[in-house]
């Protein structure tokens, strides 16, 4: 038995964690969990900030629910799963308040917001209660690598323009106009809807390149 | 009608057409804003025509581009994009950085009409998405205006009008001056009826001679190519709100013909909250769309950190339209009023 | 305009830093949502009460937290006692009122967890509003979300007619959509100040 879920296991790994971090990116693809990744966007170490809070909340949370998956009862999976991600998340809330004030008054209110975030409860609810520790935070560290992705490409776009810097360092020489509109909100949902309209763009090319493929090897 | 008389050809309706092709409409829409465009010119000199030609010519150039790409027959022909790229100079200042409004220019075509899928189905005015769009990202360009008529005009560009492409203008020009709604707003000088009509006051490029677009705008409701409930809804709603607070207060707010005449007001009403796509279709409708964006540009005029409200409540209009219409839609004869269940 | 006075509290959420367009919050049901009125409204009036409680437990966790010194419990609290309360409210409607549980009903174990619901808790706390402020607070949040809601379903079911690319039925068109009518309400900007 052990050796069965052992070899079917094996090759899970990094096609879960790759499964997570593009096929299924939460931030862009599935456009899950978008309310915390707008609105603290418009810089890169904010967008890195967020990212990896939401990640390790993503994975400790997935690992405590996979080990409590067998104590809990099915009716209070909910408040049990809600109750575990709020602690975390007033973890790394107090954890970033400690290490970065800066940061931290910048972010606000939307760190404590990781709580409500769709990926996290829904990875806990459909994924985490039912399989393995191992698995379920690989799966979780995929998706949340994905998502510190996905914030990234948000918050480097809405930096590069709305400010002509990134990370604070100067691009493009003193008398750079910026666009002032993309550090602001119509500005995120712009990068967001660009990002969104590029992949999908990026993904049917792909679609229709490889199905012309099939059809010549058909023929 | 066919070439075999024996093929019986079915269409589907509407079997009656009427006489305005989009193409006649457009055309003459554009005709009525050359003599706008020209008075511009006198007004604001080089700067101003530049400014007209870049944006007329990158709307172009990109529409194309967007049919090209997207694999779809030009519509070049419908002279859509040329007006998007004529009314966006019309409503930037004269002496906007000639890069930016080609951004705006830009974002217009592609952000506010190819992405709904091209003219008559998008959700907003192409031009106000544009000039939104410039408004949010550089709000200090957009808000410094020139005096009309100065000299040397004819021979020289304005100092911010040649800006290098993404950089910022490099000095603001020594003969800017505030529009008559900053006089009002900051200073309280109220500049005069006469001159506000004429058009020789600081302003957007083409909104400042109201004679000169009432004119041009009575033209096209007389042939029938705007609807006049719009424009009437638009101004009676904003003359009407501004003379409620005027009563109230005629030293804090402003009288309601200078409401009317200064600003972008009457631009706005006819040649861009009367655009056939993006506003309601039921008479009634067009009554509840004007009403309310002559009531909110009044609002955004008297009591918002924006000193011009018309962009803004244009595009609030456009957004509100489709609700308008479902709720205006009159009864079909002799069905009952079905009762409202939300 | 006070800055403490209620019609400014109300027209600041409402408006000015609407919930869903100048800070994001409660995108996923409209992005999710199908471009439908009914919907949009039902929904917005589900938000509406669902604030509204959850503002009154904010107030009462508020006290609570204070008089025993826990204020580090605070988003635990929120979190737990929101979905309580919601849960609990379903069950009475369900009860009492059964016409309105029929309207409501659905969305409102799906609104529990919205983060506009939790932000309107958190913003209250850290605005530090008194009972009749939060509602007013609550009140301006609902009615700019089901504004924001009813606005973005009349133009989908505009951008859904036959025709449109497939963009338009894209969560990529709802986001640019909901971008221009964030740049549209910029005009607000700085009422009241």
């Amino acid at each position: 038995m052990s050796t069965v879920t052992n070899t079917a296991a094996a090759p899970y790994s990094l096609a879960t964690l790759l499964n997570g971090m593009w096929k299924e990116n939460p931030g862009l693809v599935i456009a899950l969990g978008m309310c915390p990744t707008l609105a603290v966007t418009n810089s890169f170490v904010n967008a890195l900030t967020m990212g990896l809070a939401t990640l390790f909340v993503l994975v400790v949370s997935s690992a405590v629910v996979s080990l409590l998956r067998s104590f809990v009862p099915t009716q209070v999976h909910l408040v049990t799963h809600l109750v575990i991600i709020a602690t975390l998340v007033t973890i790394v809330d107090i954890a970033i308040g400690a290490i970065s004030p800066q940061v931290y008054r910048a972010l606000g209110v939307f760190i404590q917001l990781i709580v409500v975030n769709c990926i996290i409860l829904g990875h806990a609810q459909g994924y985490a209660s039912k399989s393995t520790v191992y698995r379920s935070a690989l799966n979780a560290s995929g998706t949340g690598l994905g998502f510190t992705l996905a914030l990234l490409c948000l918050g480097g776009v809405r930096e590069v323009l709305g400010t002509g810097e990134f990370m604070g360092a100067p691009l493009f020489g003193e008398r750079f106009e910026p666009w002032a509109v993309m550090a602001l909100p119509p500005g995120g949902f712009f990068v967001l809807g660009g990002w969104l309209l590029a992949i999908s763009w990026w993904k049917r090319r792909t679609g229709k390149k490889s199905a012309g493929v099939e059809q010549k090897q058909a023929a | 009608m066919s070439a075999n008389p024996h093929i019986l050809e079915l269409r589907t309706s509407p079997h009656v057409h009427g006489p305005n092709s989009v193409q006649t409409i457009m055309s003459n829409v554009m005709f009525a804003l050359l003599p706008i465009a020209a008075f511009a010119v006198f007004l604001f000199g080089i700067s101003a025509l530049a400014l007209i030609c870049t944006t007329t010519t990158v709307c172009v150039v990109t529409e194309s581009l967007v049919c090209k790409l997207s694999k779809k027959e030009s519509t070049l022909g419908d002279y859509s994009a040329a007006i998007t790229g004529l009314l966006l100079a019309l409503t930037l200042p004269p002496g906007m950085p000639l890069w930016m409004a080609a951004v705006g220019s830009v974002v217009s075509v592609c952000v506010g009409k190819a992405l709904f899928g091209g003219l008559g189905q998008n959700a907003f005015n192409p031009v106000l998405v544009g000039l939104a769009f410039i408004h949010a990202a550089f709000p200090i360009e957009v808000s410094s205006w020139t005096l009309p008529l100065a000299e040397g005009r004819f021979t020289s560009f304005m100092g911010t009008t040649l800006t290098v492409p993404f950089l910022s203008p490099a000095a603001f020009d020594g003969i800017t001056g505030a529009t008559p709604l900053a006089l009002q707003k900051f200073e309280h000088v109220t500049t005069g009826l006469g001159e506000l009509f004429l058009g020789t006051t600081a302003g957007c490029t083409g909104e400042t001679s109201d004679a000169l677009i009432l004119l041009c705008g009575a033209y096209l409701i007389a042939r029938k190519f705007i609807n006049w409930r719009i424009p009437a809804s638009t101004l009676g709603s904003a003359f009407l709100t501004s003379l409620v607070f005027y009563a109230a207060d005629p030293e804090k707010y402003p009288s309601p013909f200078f409401t009317l005449f200064a600003g972008g007001l009457i631009l706005g009403a006819i040649f861009l909250a009367s655009d056939m796509v993006t506003s309601p279709v039921t008479p009634l409708g067009m009554w509840v769309y004007g009403g309310l964006i002559g009531f909110l540009t009044v609002i955004i005029r008297l009591f918002s950190g924006q000193l011009e409200g018309v962009m803004y409540a244009i595009l609030l209009g456009n957004a509100v339209s489709p609700i308008i219409d479902s709720l205006t839609q009159p009864r079909i004869f002799g069905a009952r009023r079905a009762k409202a269940k939300l | 305009m006070n800055s403490d006075s209620l019609t400014f509290i109300f027209l600041n959420a409402c408006i000015m830093n609407n919930f869903v367009l100048s800070m994001f919050l409660g995108i996923c049901p409209f992005i999710g949502m199908q471009g439908n009125l009914k919907t949009a409204v039902r929904m917005g009036m589900t938000v509406t009460f669902v604030m509204v409680i959850a503002s009154i437990c904010a107030t009462a966790v508020n006290l609570l937290l204070a008089y025993l010194h826990l204020e580090y419990l605070r988003l635990i609290c929120f979190v737990c006692v929101i979905a309580g309360a919601v849960q609990l409210v379903e069950m009475l409607l369900k009860k009492k009122s059964p016409a309105l549980h029929g309207a409501l009903g659905i969305y409102l174990p799906l609104i529990a967890t919205n983060s506009a619901i939790l932000a309107l808790a958190l913003f209250q706390s850290l605005n530090q509003y008194s009972f009749i402020q939060g509602l007013a607070y609550a009140l301006g949040a609902g009615a700019g979300f089901s504004l924001v809601l009813v606005i973005i379903a009349g133009l989908r079911e505009r951008l859904a007619l036959p025709g449109a690319p497939d963009v338009g039925r894209s969560a990529a068109l709802s986001l640019i959509v909901a971008g221009i009518l964030s740049l549209a309400f910029m005009g607000f900007a700085g009422v009241g100040y």
